[in-house]
Protein backbone atom coordinates (compact mmCIF):
# COMPACT_ATOMS: atom_id res chain seq x y z
CA UNK A 1 0.00 0.00 0.00
CA UNK A 2 0.96 3.36 -1.02
CA UNK A 3 0.06 7.36 0.33
CA UNK A 4 -2.68 7.44 -2.09
CA UNK A 5 -3.21 3.71 -3.74
CA UNK A 6 -3.53 0.34 -2.38
CA UNK A 7 -5.36 -1.14 0.11
CA UNK A 8 -3.98 -1.50 4.04
CA UNK A 9 -3.45 -4.79 5.17
CA UNK A 10 -5.66 -4.18 8.34
CA UNK A 11 -8.67 -4.54 6.50
CA UNK A 12 -7.10 -6.36 3.15
CA UNK A 13 -9.10 -9.61 4.61
CA UNK A 14 -12.64 -8.11 5.24
CA UNK A 15 -12.29 -6.45 1.84
CA UNK A 16 -11.49 -9.85 -0.31
CA UNK A 17 -14.62 -11.25 2.25
CA UNK A 18 -16.71 -8.77 0.64
CA UNK A 19 -15.34 -8.91 -2.53
CA UNK A 20 -16.18 -12.58 -2.39
CA UNK A 21 -19.96 -11.64 -0.99
CA UNK A 22 -20.57 -9.60 -4.01
CA UNK A 23 -19.56 -12.15 -6.33
CA UNK A 24 -22.26 -14.51 -4.54
CA UNK A 25 -24.96 -11.48 -4.70
CA UNK A 26 -24.08 -11.89 -8.46
CA UNK A 27 -24.75 -15.42 -9.15
CA UNK A 28 -27.55 -15.80 -6.16
CA UNK A 29 -29.31 -12.90 -7.84
CA UNK A 30 -28.61 -13.99 -11.49
CA UNK A 31 -30.56 -17.37 -10.61
CA UNK A 32 -33.34 -15.41 -8.89
CA UNK A 33 -33.68 -13.24 -11.74
CA UNK A 34 -33.94 -16.26 -14.16
CA UNK A 35 -36.57 -18.36 -12.07
CA UNK A 36 -38.75 -15.52 -11.22
CA UNK A 37 -38.80 -14.54 -15.32
CA UNK A 38 -39.87 -17.80 -15.88
CA UNK A 39 -42.92 -17.72 -13.57
CA UNK A 40 -43.85 -14.01 -14.22
CA UNK A 41 -46.42 -14.42 -16.55
CA UNK A 42 -48.56 -11.05 -17.37
CA UNK A 43 -48.18 -10.47 -13.26
CA UNK A 44 -47.13 -6.67 -13.09
CA UNK A 45 -46.00 -7.71 -9.65
CA UNK A 46 -43.87 -9.68 -10.32
CA UNK A 47 -41.93 -7.93 -13.26
CA UNK A 48 -41.82 -5.36 -10.83
CA UNK A 49 -40.26 -7.70 -8.60
CA UNK A 50 -37.46 -8.74 -11.87
CA UNK A 51 -36.85 -5.52 -12.69
CA UNK A 52 -36.42 -4.52 -8.95
CA UNK A 53 -33.71 -7.74 -8.48
CA UNK A 54 -32.08 -6.48 -11.77
CA UNK A 55 -31.10 -2.79 -10.67
CA UNK A 56 -30.37 -4.68 -7.34
CA UNK A 57 -27.00 -5.76 -8.85
CA UNK A 58 -26.20 -2.27 -9.82
CA UNK A 59 -24.53 -1.87 -5.86
CA UNK A 60 -22.49 -5.52 -6.13
CA UNK A 61 -20.91 -4.55 -9.40
CA UNK A 62 -19.84 -1.07 -8.54
CA UNK A 63 -18.49 -2.33 -5.45
CA UNK A 64 -16.02 -4.56 -6.96
CA UNK A 65 -15.34 -2.01 -9.84
CA UNK A 66 -14.40 0.26 -6.99
CA UNK A 67 -12.20 -2.38 -4.84
CA UNK A 68 -10.45 -3.26 -8.16
CA UNK A 69 -9.55 0.64 -9.06
CA UNK A 70 -8.69 1.62 -5.48
CA UNK A 71 -6.18 -1.38 -5.98
CA UNK A 72 -4.64 0.25 -8.72
CA UNK A 73 -1.33 2.70 -8.67
CA UNK A 74 -1.40 6.23 -8.52
CA UNK A 75 0.36 7.13 -11.84
CA UNK A 76 0.90 10.14 -13.75
CA UNK A 77 -2.62 11.16 -15.09
CA UNK A 78 -4.16 10.51 -11.46
CA UNK A 79 -1.26 11.29 -9.07
CA UNK A 80 -3.80 10.84 -6.12
CA UNK A 81 -4.70 7.33 -6.84
CA UNK A 82 -8.05 5.95 -7.38
CA UNK A 83 -9.26 5.81 -3.88
CA UNK A 84 -12.28 8.28 -5.02
CA UNK A 85 -13.82 5.76 -7.01
CA UNK A 86 -15.51 4.45 -4.10
CA UNK A 87 -16.92 7.53 -3.40
CA UNK A 88 -18.17 7.49 -7.02
CA UNK A 89 -19.52 4.17 -6.49
CA UNK A 90 -21.27 5.38 -3.63
CA UNK A 91 -23.09 7.60 -4.99
CA UNK A 92 -24.18 5.46 -8.32
CA UNK A 93 -25.63 2.64 -5.42
CA UNK A 94 -27.79 5.34 -3.75
CA UNK A 95 -28.85 6.74 -6.94
CA UNK A 96 -29.58 2.84 -7.93
CA UNK A 97 -31.55 2.60 -4.48
CA UNK A 98 -33.22 5.54 -5.26
CA UNK A 99 -34.38 4.09 -9.05
CA UNK A 100 -35.82 1.11 -7.38
CA UNK A 101 -38.00 3.00 -4.84
CA UNK A 102 -38.73 5.81 -7.69
CA UNK A 103 -39.77 3.10 -10.02
CA UNK A 104 -41.51 0.63 -7.18
CA UNK A 105 -44.06 4.00 -6.56
CA UNK A 106 -44.57 4.61 -9.93
CA UNK A 107 -45.85 1.17 -10.74
CA UNK A 108 -47.88 1.32 -7.22
CA UNK A 109 -49.57 4.47 -7.78
CA UNK A 110 -50.45 3.53 -11.68
CA UNK A 111 -52.10 0.54 -10.67
CA UNK A 112 -53.77 1.94 -7.79
CA UNK A 113 -54.90 4.51 -9.86
CA UNK A 114 -56.36 2.84 -12.67
CA UNK A 115 -57.84 0.06 -10.49
CA UNK A 116 -55.93 -2.05 -12.81
CA UNK A 117 -57.02 -6.08 -11.78
CA UNK A 118 -54.22 -8.28 -12.41
CA UNK A 119 -54.92 -11.24 -13.66
CA UNK A 120 -53.28 -14.66 -12.71
CA UNK A 121 -54.05 -17.49 -14.38
CA UNK A 122 -53.51 -21.11 -14.49
CA UNK A 123 -50.48 -22.69 -16.03
CA UNK A 124 -50.26 -26.54 -17.23
CA UNK A 125 -47.48 -28.78 -15.81
CA UNK A 126 -47.16 -32.20 -16.63
CA UNK A 127 -50.84 -32.69 -17.42
CA UNK A 128 -51.95 -30.34 -14.43
CA UNK A 129 -53.35 -27.20 -14.72
CA UNK A 130 -52.69 -25.31 -11.59
CA UNK A 131 -52.70 -21.28 -10.11
CA UNK A 132 -49.76 -19.64 -11.52
CA UNK A 133 -50.07 -17.74 -8.04
CA UNK A 134 -48.74 -20.95 -6.03
CA UNK A 135 -45.61 -21.21 -8.74
CA UNK A 136 -45.03 -17.09 -8.07
CA UNK A 137 -45.24 -17.62 -4.52
CA UNK A 138 -42.33 -19.95 -4.44
CA UNK A 139 -40.29 -18.38 -6.84
CA UNK A 140 -40.55 -14.86 -4.34
CA UNK A 141 -39.98 -17.39 -1.49
CA UNK A 142 -36.55 -18.23 -3.30
CA UNK A 143 -36.29 -14.94 -4.30
CA UNK A 144 -36.20 -13.71 -0.58
CA UNK A 145 -33.44 -16.46 0.99
CA UNK A 146 -30.22 -14.85 -0.55
CA UNK A 147 -30.57 -11.10 0.27
CA UNK A 148 -31.99 -12.26 3.63
CA UNK A 149 -28.56 -14.14 4.30
CA UNK A 150 -26.07 -12.07 2.44
CA UNK A 151 -27.49 -8.38 3.83
CA UNK A 152 -27.06 -9.42 6.84
CA UNK A 153 -23.54 -11.08 6.58
CA UNK A 154 -22.22 -7.77 4.56
CA UNK A 155 -23.48 -5.27 7.18
CA UNK A 156 -20.51 -5.76 9.87
CA UNK A 157 -17.87 -6.66 6.81
CA UNK A 158 -18.85 -3.07 5.46
CA UNK A 159 -18.66 -1.26 9.60
CA UNK A 160 -15.14 -3.33 9.53
CA UNK A 161 -13.96 -1.91 6.43
CA UNK A 162 -16.21 1.67 6.49
CA UNK A 163 -17.22 0.66 2.76
CA UNK A 164 -20.66 3.33 2.20
CA UNK A 165 -20.90 1.17 -1.27
CA UNK A 166 -21.32 -2.36 0.33
CA UNK A 167 -23.30 -0.48 3.17
CA UNK A 168 -25.95 0.25 0.51
CA UNK A 169 -25.31 -3.24 -0.89
CA UNK A 170 -26.85 -4.45 2.31
CA UNK A 171 -29.68 -1.58 2.47
CA UNK A 172 -30.69 -2.45 -0.98
CA UNK A 173 -30.85 -6.79 -0.20
CA UNK A 174 -33.19 -5.62 2.77
CA UNK A 175 -35.09 -3.62 -0.09
CA UNK A 176 -34.90 -7.09 -2.10
CA UNK A 177 -36.07 -8.80 0.56
CA UNK A 178 -38.89 -6.73 1.79
CA UNK A 179 -40.24 -6.57 -1.59
CA UNK A 180 -40.06 -10.13 -2.11
CA UNK A 181 -42.46 -10.33 0.79
CA UNK A 182 -44.67 -7.65 -0.04
CA UNK A 183 -45.00 -9.70 -3.55
CA UNK A 184 -45.76 -12.94 -2.20
CA UNK A 185 -48.23 -10.67 0.03
CA UNK A 186 -49.64 -9.25 -3.18
CA UNK A 187 -49.92 -12.30 -5.23
CA UNK A 188 -51.87 -13.96 -2.12
CA UNK A 189 -54.00 -10.61 -2.28
CA UNK A 190 -54.95 -11.66 -5.68
CA UNK A 191 -55.86 -14.46 -5.12
CA UNK A 192 -57.91 -13.62 -2.49
CA UNK A 193 -59.72 -10.59 -4.90
CA UNK A 194 -58.07 -7.78 -3.11
CA UNK A 195 -56.67 -6.27 -6.48
CA UNK A 196 -55.17 -3.40 -4.54
CA UNK A 197 -53.31 -5.26 -2.00
CA UNK A 198 -50.10 -5.89 -4.55
CA UNK A 199 -49.84 -2.74 -5.47
CA UNK A 200 -50.65 -1.02 -1.66
CA UNK A 201 -48.13 -3.68 -0.35
CA UNK A 202 -45.30 -2.46 -2.66
CA UNK A 203 -46.36 1.30 -1.93
CA UNK A 204 -45.20 0.75 1.66
CA UNK A 205 -42.41 -0.68 1.12
CA UNK A 206 -41.81 1.63 -1.82
CA UNK A 207 -41.80 4.95 0.45
CA UNK A 208 -39.35 2.82 3.10
CA UNK A 209 -36.55 2.44 0.30
CA UNK A 210 -36.70 5.98 -0.91
CA UNK A 211 -36.18 6.79 3.03
CA UNK A 212 -33.38 4.28 2.94
CA UNK A 213 -32.17 5.74 -1.12
CA UNK A 214 -32.36 9.59 -0.01
CA UNK A 215 -30.43 9.09 3.54
CA UNK A 216 -27.43 7.35 1.07
CA UNK A 217 -27.74 9.99 -1.41
CA UNK A 218 -26.89 13.25 1.01
CA UNK A 219 -24.22 11.01 2.38
CA UNK A 220 -22.78 10.44 -1.28
CA UNK A 221 -23.04 14.30 -2.15
CA UNK A 222 -21.28 14.92 0.95
CA UNK A 223 -18.46 12.90 0.63
CA UNK A 224 -18.17 13.88 -3.35
CA UNK A 225 -18.57 18.21 -1.74
CA UNK A 226 -15.43 17.03 0.73
CA UNK A 227 -17.69 17.52 3.92
CA UNK A 228 -16.28 15.93 7.27
CA UNK A 229 -16.84 12.05 7.18
CA UNK A 230 -20.20 10.78 8.14
CA UNK A 231 -21.32 8.26 9.63
CA UNK A 232 -22.21 4.51 7.51
CA UNK A 233 -26.17 4.60 8.15
CA UNK A 234 -26.54 8.12 8.49
CA UNK A 235 -25.72 11.65 7.43
CA UNK A 236 -24.51 12.71 11.41
CA UNK A 237 -20.94 12.92 11.58
CA UNK A 238 -18.42 9.64 11.71
CA UNK A 239 -17.84 8.90 15.98
CA UNK A 240 -14.07 8.16 14.69
CA UNK A 241 -14.07 11.55 12.76
CA UNK A 242 -14.98 13.41 15.90
CA UNK A 243 -12.89 11.75 17.79
CA UNK A 244 -9.86 12.63 15.83
CA UNK A 245 -10.86 16.13 15.93
CA UNK A 246 -11.22 16.28 19.64
CA UNK A 247 -7.74 14.40 19.96
CA UNK A 248 -5.72 16.91 17.27
CA UNK A 249 -7.74 19.62 18.98
CA UNK A 250 -6.27 18.30 22.37
CA UNK A 251 -2.94 17.83 21.11
CA UNK A 252 -2.12 21.51 18.82
CA UNK A 253 -4.88 23.43 21.39
CA UNK A 254 -7.80 25.39 20.15
CA UNK A 255 -7.23 25.14 15.91
CA UNK A 256 -8.73 24.62 13.14
CA UNK A 257 -9.30 21.11 12.15
CA UNK A 258 -10.68 20.48 8.49
CA UNK A 259 -10.85 16.69 7.49
CA UNK A 260 -12.49 14.99 4.34
CA UNK A 261 -13.26 11.78 3.39
CA UNK A 262 -11.88 10.19 0.02
CA UNK A 263 -13.65 7.24 -0.02
CA UNK A 264 -13.02 4.86 3.11
CA UNK A 265 -10.20 7.13 3.95
CA UNK A 266 -9.76 10.56 5.87
CA UNK A 267 -7.34 13.47 4.86
CA UNK A 268 -6.84 15.70 7.92
CA UNK A 269 -5.39 19.51 7.64
CA UNK A 270 -4.83 21.32 10.89
CA UNK A 271 -3.85 25.05 11.23
CA UNK A 272 -0.65 24.98 13.11
CA UNK A 273 2.69 25.07 12.06
CA UNK A 274 4.28 21.68 12.00
CA UNK A 275 5.06 19.82 15.32
CA UNK A 276 8.37 19.08 15.90
CA UNK A 277 7.11 15.41 16.08
CA UNK A 278 4.38 13.96 13.49
CA UNK A 279 1.98 11.85 15.72
CA UNK A 280 1.22 8.43 14.05
CA UNK A 281 -2.28 6.69 12.96
CA UNK A 282 -1.88 4.74 15.97
CA UNK A 283 -1.66 7.49 18.05
CA UNK A 284 -4.69 9.94 16.72
CA UNK A 285 -7.32 7.20 15.83
CA UNK A 286 -6.41 3.49 17.40
CA UNK A 287 -6.92 0.67 15.58
CA UNK A 288 -8.70 2.67 12.69
CA UNK A 289 -5.62 4.08 12.23
CA UNK A 290 -5.21 2.79 8.38
CA UNK A 291 -8.58 5.33 8.04
CA UNK A 292 -6.27 8.17 8.05
CA UNK A 293 -4.15 8.53 4.88
CA UNK A 294 -2.63 11.97 5.31
CA UNK A 295 -2.58 14.87 8.03
CA UNK A 296 -1.28 18.31 6.52
CA UNK A 297 -0.08 21.31 8.62
CA UNK A 298 -0.98 24.66 7.56
CA UNK A 299 1.29 27.33 9.10
CA UNK A 300 -0.89 30.96 9.23
CA UNK B 1 -42.62 -10.62 16.71
CA UNK B 2 -42.36 -10.76 13.20
CA UNK B 3 -41.89 -14.74 13.00
CA UNK B 4 -45.23 -14.93 14.71
CA UNK B 5 -46.50 -13.04 11.73
CA UNK B 6 -44.87 -15.20 9.32
CA UNK B 7 -46.33 -18.22 10.90
CA UNK B 8 -49.83 -17.15 11.04
CA UNK B 9 -49.30 -15.96 7.55
CA UNK B 10 -47.94 -19.26 6.25
CA UNK B 11 -50.74 -21.10 8.02
CA UNK B 12 -53.64 -18.86 6.64
CA UNK B 13 -52.10 -19.43 3.17
CA UNK B 14 -52.00 -23.40 4.04
CA UNK B 15 -55.89 -22.78 4.82
CA UNK B 16 -56.52 -20.78 1.89
CA UNK B 17 -54.97 -23.42 -0.69
CA UNK B 18 -58.13 -24.58 -1.99
CA UNK B 19 -60.18 -21.77 -1.77
CA UNK B 20 -57.46 -19.81 -3.95
CA UNK B 21 -58.02 -17.86 -6.33
CA UNK B 22 -61.12 -15.93 -6.35
CA UNK B 23 -62.58 -13.64 -8.51
CA UNK B 24 -61.74 -9.58 -8.04
CA UNK B 25 -64.76 -8.74 -9.16
CA UNK B 26 -66.91 -11.80 -7.72
CA UNK B 27 -68.31 -12.97 -10.96
CA UNK B 28 -68.21 -16.93 -9.98
CA UNK B 29 -70.05 -16.08 -7.49
CA UNK B 30 -72.50 -13.62 -9.52
CA UNK B 31 -72.90 -16.58 -11.96
CA UNK B 32 -73.77 -19.12 -9.06
CA UNK B 33 -76.60 -16.65 -7.74
CA UNK B 34 -77.72 -15.71 -10.75
CA UNK B 35 -77.68 -19.51 -13.00
CA UNK B 36 -76.46 -17.45 -15.74
CA UNK B 37 -73.38 -16.63 -17.48
CA UNK B 38 -73.27 -13.92 -20.54
CA UNK B 39 -71.28 -14.56 -22.72
CA UNK B 40 -70.62 -13.35 -26.45
CA UNK B 41 -69.86 -14.52 -29.76
CA UNK B 42 -67.84 -12.21 -31.36
CA UNK B 43 -69.12 -12.00 -35.10
CA UNK B 44 -67.04 -14.20 -38.03
CA UNK B 45 -66.21 -16.93 -35.17
CA UNK B 46 -68.13 -19.88 -37.33
CA UNK B 47 -65.60 -22.37 -35.58
CA UNK B 48 -66.88 -21.16 -32.03
CA UNK B 49 -68.98 -24.66 -30.93
CA UNK B 50 -66.06 -25.97 -28.85
CA UNK B 51 -65.70 -23.06 -26.51
CA UNK B 52 -68.61 -22.56 -26.40
CA UNK B 53 -69.38 -26.18 -25.34
CA UNK B 54 -66.31 -25.43 -22.86
CA UNK B 55 -68.03 -22.21 -21.43
CA UNK B 56 -71.08 -24.41 -21.34
CA UNK B 57 -69.69 -26.98 -19.18
CA UNK B 58 -68.46 -24.48 -16.73
CA UNK B 59 -71.56 -23.35 -16.16
CA UNK B 60 -73.23 -26.16 -15.68
CA UNK B 61 -70.10 -27.10 -12.82
CA UNK B 62 -71.82 -23.85 -11.13
CA UNK B 63 -75.37 -23.98 -11.65
CA UNK B 64 -75.77 -21.98 -14.70
CA UNK B 65 -76.63 -21.82 -18.32
CA UNK B 66 -75.30 -19.83 -21.11
CA UNK B 67 -77.11 -16.27 -21.72
CA UNK B 68 -75.56 -15.14 -24.85
CA UNK B 69 -75.52 -11.54 -25.35
CA UNK B 70 -75.54 -10.22 -29.12
CA UNK B 71 -72.56 -7.01 -28.90
CA UNK B 72 -70.87 -6.01 -31.98
CA UNK B 73 -66.89 -5.84 -32.89
CA UNK B 74 -64.88 -3.01 -30.24
CA UNK B 75 -68.13 -2.48 -27.98
CA UNK B 76 -67.75 -6.63 -27.18
CA UNK B 77 -64.09 -5.92 -25.66
CA UNK B 78 -65.83 -2.70 -23.23
CA UNK B 79 -68.24 -4.62 -22.32
CA UNK B 80 -66.11 -7.75 -21.15
CA UNK B 81 -64.10 -4.76 -19.61
CA UNK B 82 -67.11 -3.04 -17.65
CA UNK B 83 -68.43 -6.68 -16.45
CA UNK B 84 -71.13 -6.59 -18.83
CA UNK B 85 -70.50 -9.90 -19.98
CA UNK B 86 -68.24 -12.91 -18.45
CA UNK B 87 -66.64 -13.93 -20.95
CA UNK B 88 -66.01 -13.89 -25.36
CA UNK B 89 -65.45 -16.28 -27.48
CA UNK B 90 -63.44 -15.03 -30.85
CA UNK B 91 -60.53 -15.60 -32.93
CA UNK B 92 -57.52 -13.18 -30.79
CA UNK B 93 -54.35 -13.39 -31.39
CA UNK B 94 -51.35 -14.34 -28.87
CA UNK B 95 -49.80 -10.63 -29.88
CA UNK B 96 -53.40 -9.33 -29.67
CA UNK B 97 -53.34 -5.72 -29.01
CA UNK B 98 -56.39 -6.42 -26.64
CA UNK B 99 -53.95 -8.73 -24.33
CA UNK B 100 -53.17 -6.52 -21.81
CA UNK B 101 -56.86 -5.15 -21.39
CA UNK B 102 -58.59 -8.87 -21.30
CA UNK B 103 -57.33 -12.69 -20.23
CA UNK B 104 -57.26 -14.88 -23.06
CA UNK B 105 -56.94 -18.41 -22.77
CA UNK B 106 -54.83 -20.48 -24.66
CA UNK B 107 -56.03 -21.74 -28.28
CA UNK B 108 -59.13 -24.14 -27.68
CA UNK B 109 -59.11 -27.41 -29.69
CA UNK B 110 -55.67 -26.63 -31.47
CA UNK B 111 -52.31 -25.83 -30.28
CA UNK B 112 -51.04 -22.24 -30.32
CA UNK B 113 -49.66 -21.22 -33.76
CA UNK B 114 -45.87 -20.58 -34.59
CA UNK B 115 -47.03 -16.88 -35.78
CA UNK B 116 -47.93 -14.96 -32.69
CA UNK B 117 -49.84 -12.68 -35.06
CA UNK B 118 -52.16 -15.80 -36.05
CA UNK B 119 -55.87 -15.06 -34.32
CA UNK B 120 -57.10 -18.41 -33.17
CA UNK B 121 -60.33 -19.50 -31.40
CA UNK B 122 -59.50 -18.55 -27.57
CA UNK B 123 -62.15 -17.28 -24.29
CA UNK B 124 -61.57 -14.09 -23.31
CA UNK B 125 -62.25 -13.42 -20.22
CA UNK B 126 -61.97 -10.13 -17.81
CA UNK B 127 -59.43 -9.10 -16.76
CA UNK B 128 -58.45 -9.87 -12.38
CA UNK B 129 -61.36 -12.46 -12.25
CA UNK B 130 -58.90 -15.45 -11.38
CA UNK B 131 -61.07 -18.19 -10.09
CA UNK B 132 -63.17 -17.99 -13.80
CA UNK B 133 -59.73 -17.65 -15.76
CA UNK B 134 -57.90 -20.66 -13.78
CA UNK B 135 -61.75 -22.93 -14.13
CA UNK B 136 -61.37 -21.97 -17.57
CA UNK B 137 -58.08 -22.35 -18.16
CA UNK B 138 -58.58 -25.82 -16.97
CA UNK B 139 -61.30 -26.74 -19.21
CA UNK B 140 -59.29 -25.67 -21.98
CA UNK B 141 -56.10 -27.63 -21.22
CA UNK B 142 -58.25 -31.05 -20.76
CA UNK B 143 -59.90 -30.20 -24.18
CA UNK B 144 -58.93 -32.38 -26.64
CA UNK B 145 -56.65 -31.02 -29.59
Amino acid sequence: MSLHSGIPDAIAADVRHGERLEWWTLAWIDSVVVVMALVMGASQAMKSAVIEDVLSLIPAIVFLLSVHWERKRANNRFPFGYRRANSLAFLVAATALLAVGGFLVYESVTTLVRQEHPTVGGITLFGHTIWLGWLMIAALVYSIIPPLILGRIKQPVAKRINDKVLHTDALMQKADWQTGFAAIAGITGIGLGWWWADASAALFIALSIIKDAVGALRQAVAELLDGTPRALDSNKLADDAERLIATLKARFGDVDVRLRETGRYIAAEVDCPPPATIPTGVELMDEKAWRLASLNFRPE
Amino acid sequence: MRYRFALSFAALLLAACDSLPRDAAGTTERIERTHAMRVTVLPGTPDAQPALALVGAYARDHGAHLRLIPIHGEHAHKALKDGEVDALIGHFAKASPWQADIALSKPVARGEPDDKEHPVLRIARRNGENALILATDQLVAQDPR
